[in-house]
């Protein structure tokens, strides 16, 4: 049921980027364990040949959140309820907060790591909208050194990321935040709790005297993976907030998403759906500005 | 490995011989049968017990995970042969049916508590978020944990 894979817990980062030097193939860092082990009792391919398990939970260094000239650093062993409780985060990475949220239950927050999540990378992971409309990036390291990438390329395909086999996540890293964003986020699941993406979305807006200056949008479940859609902000820049520019913005994303997945058993309910939560997620949150 | 924990107060050594998970060290080699195994998914919360104060799902945690943590499971709950309060009104409010999922409700409800002594239904509501009943139902769980609270 379980493998038999040497199991490792370093208790610094030198001594993990030492064991990331001697693995070979098959070996997997362990931080909050929601995937991985239920993949072993799943028999899910993607696991059960894991032959080395890194735990990472007993390094103080990747267990905290800091605030480095503006910045925020989140540790790859935090928790999801770890976030939820931080007030750095509530104040400024609200879309984060909400996110972390809706993830699980009780227990599963308690154990499962944001970076674990988007390092899984499932179309469903609901940190990643939030991640990518703050413009996060992370940092990886090796026995070699160490890079810097942001966090819409180090994600490739569904369950694939740039992340190789001698490397671990060390980081999240988001920009210094910038307080005239409004912004929200969106799940629904086919229940309220304990439930899994079927669309997900996240967006910030910033206004001036009615015009949309700045706007940042993303989705989850949705589309394969967690994704930014650039052209759709720069088509926006300078428009009129209005309820008409809202509802073309909803129908632009249904047909960029469309263009995406293409035709699908569920387009019929989710296309709709998707155009208009987002509609009203906008005329919520920004419409109000308009009068 | 060899892992060091603490179950229920009690310092145990336990000599891993394999690798296997929180809920088969607590069943298997401790003989703690009250954790359930229900979907081993993480998805139930049958086998829900507390780690460093935290209540998770013991299907989701591997056994080396717990050296040097303080783990209480269910049986941790009573005092001798004295059901805790919350146990009691378990029982006094029918908050038991088949009883499958009972452990994992009493582990979120105890977790909650050791967090907030006070908790208001909608919190009561989401700390059992994670644990499903099929057969009684959740209004007298709620009941019965809402009246722990207020000491009725």
């Amino acid at each position: 049921m379980i493998p038999q894979f040497k199991y490792y817990r370093p208790k610094s980062i030198n001594e993990l980027k030492s064991i990331l030097g001697d693995m070979q193939d098959n070996s997997r860092i362990l931080a909050g364990g929601t995937d991985i082990v239920p993949g072993f009792i799943q028999q899910s391919s993607r696991f059960t040949s894991i032959t080395n398990l890194i735990d990472i939970n007993c390094i103080a260094d990747l267990k905290a959140i800091k605030n480095v000239d503006g910045q925020v650093l989140i540790g790859s062993a935090i928790t999801f309820a770890e976030i939820m409780k931080n007030e750095l985060i509530q104040t400024h990475f609200p879309l984060l907060t909400k996110a972390a949220s809706t993830v699980g239950s009780i227990q599963i927050r308690n154990r499962a790591t944001v970076v674990g999540n988007f390092v899984n990378n499932a179309p469903c992971a609901d940190s990643v909208p939030p991640l990518l409309v703050y413009d996060a990036s992370i940092k990886i390291i090796s026995p070699n050194g160490e890079r810097n990438i942001p966090l819409n390329e180090f994600l490739l395909n569904p369950y694939e990321t740039q992340l190789k086999k001698n490397e671990c996540v060390t980081e999240i890293i988001i920009p210094a935040p910038k307080e005239n964003f409004i912004g929200d986020f969106y799940k629904l699941g086919r229940r309220s709790a304990v439930s899994i993406s079927r669309i997900s979305l996240a967006f910030l807006m910033h206004e001036e005297n009615k015009f949309i200056k700045e706007f940042k949008i993303a989705s989850g479940a949705i589309t394969p993976i967690g994704k930014r859609f650039y052209e759709i902000e720069n088509a926006f820049v300078g428009k009129e907030i209005s309820s008409e520019t809202f509802m073309e913005i909803a129908s632009t994303l249904g047909e960029k998403v469309l263009e995406t997945t293409g035709l699908r058993w569920s387009t019929d309910y989710k296309l709709p759906v998707v155009q208009q939560m987002l509609y009203q997620l906008l005329e919520r949150n920004v419409g109000g500005i308009s009068g | 490995m060899i892992i060091n924990f603490k179950i229920n107060g009690k310092e145990t050594l336990i000599n891993l011989t394999k690798n296997k998970r929180l809920i088969d060290l607590l069943r298997d080699d401790l003989k703690l049968t009250g954790t359930k195994e229900g979907c081993s998914i993480g998805e139930c919360g049958a086998c829900t017990v507390i780690v460093n104060g935290k209540a998770v799902n013991s299907c989701l945690v591997l056994a080396q995970q717990v050296d040097e943590c303080d783990v209480i499971t269910v049986e941790g709950l009573a005092e001798g042969n004295k059901l805790s309060e919350l146990q009691q009104n378990f029982l006094k409010y029918g908050a038991i049916q088949c009883g499958f999922c009972t452990p994992g409700m009493l582990m979120s409800a105890y977790a909650l508590f050791l967090e907030n002594p006070t908790p208001s239904r909608e919190e009561i509501e989401t700390a059992i978020e994670g644990n499903l009943c099929r057969c009684t139902g959740y209004k007298p769980i709620i009941q019965a944990i809402t009246s722990t609270v207020s000491g009725e």
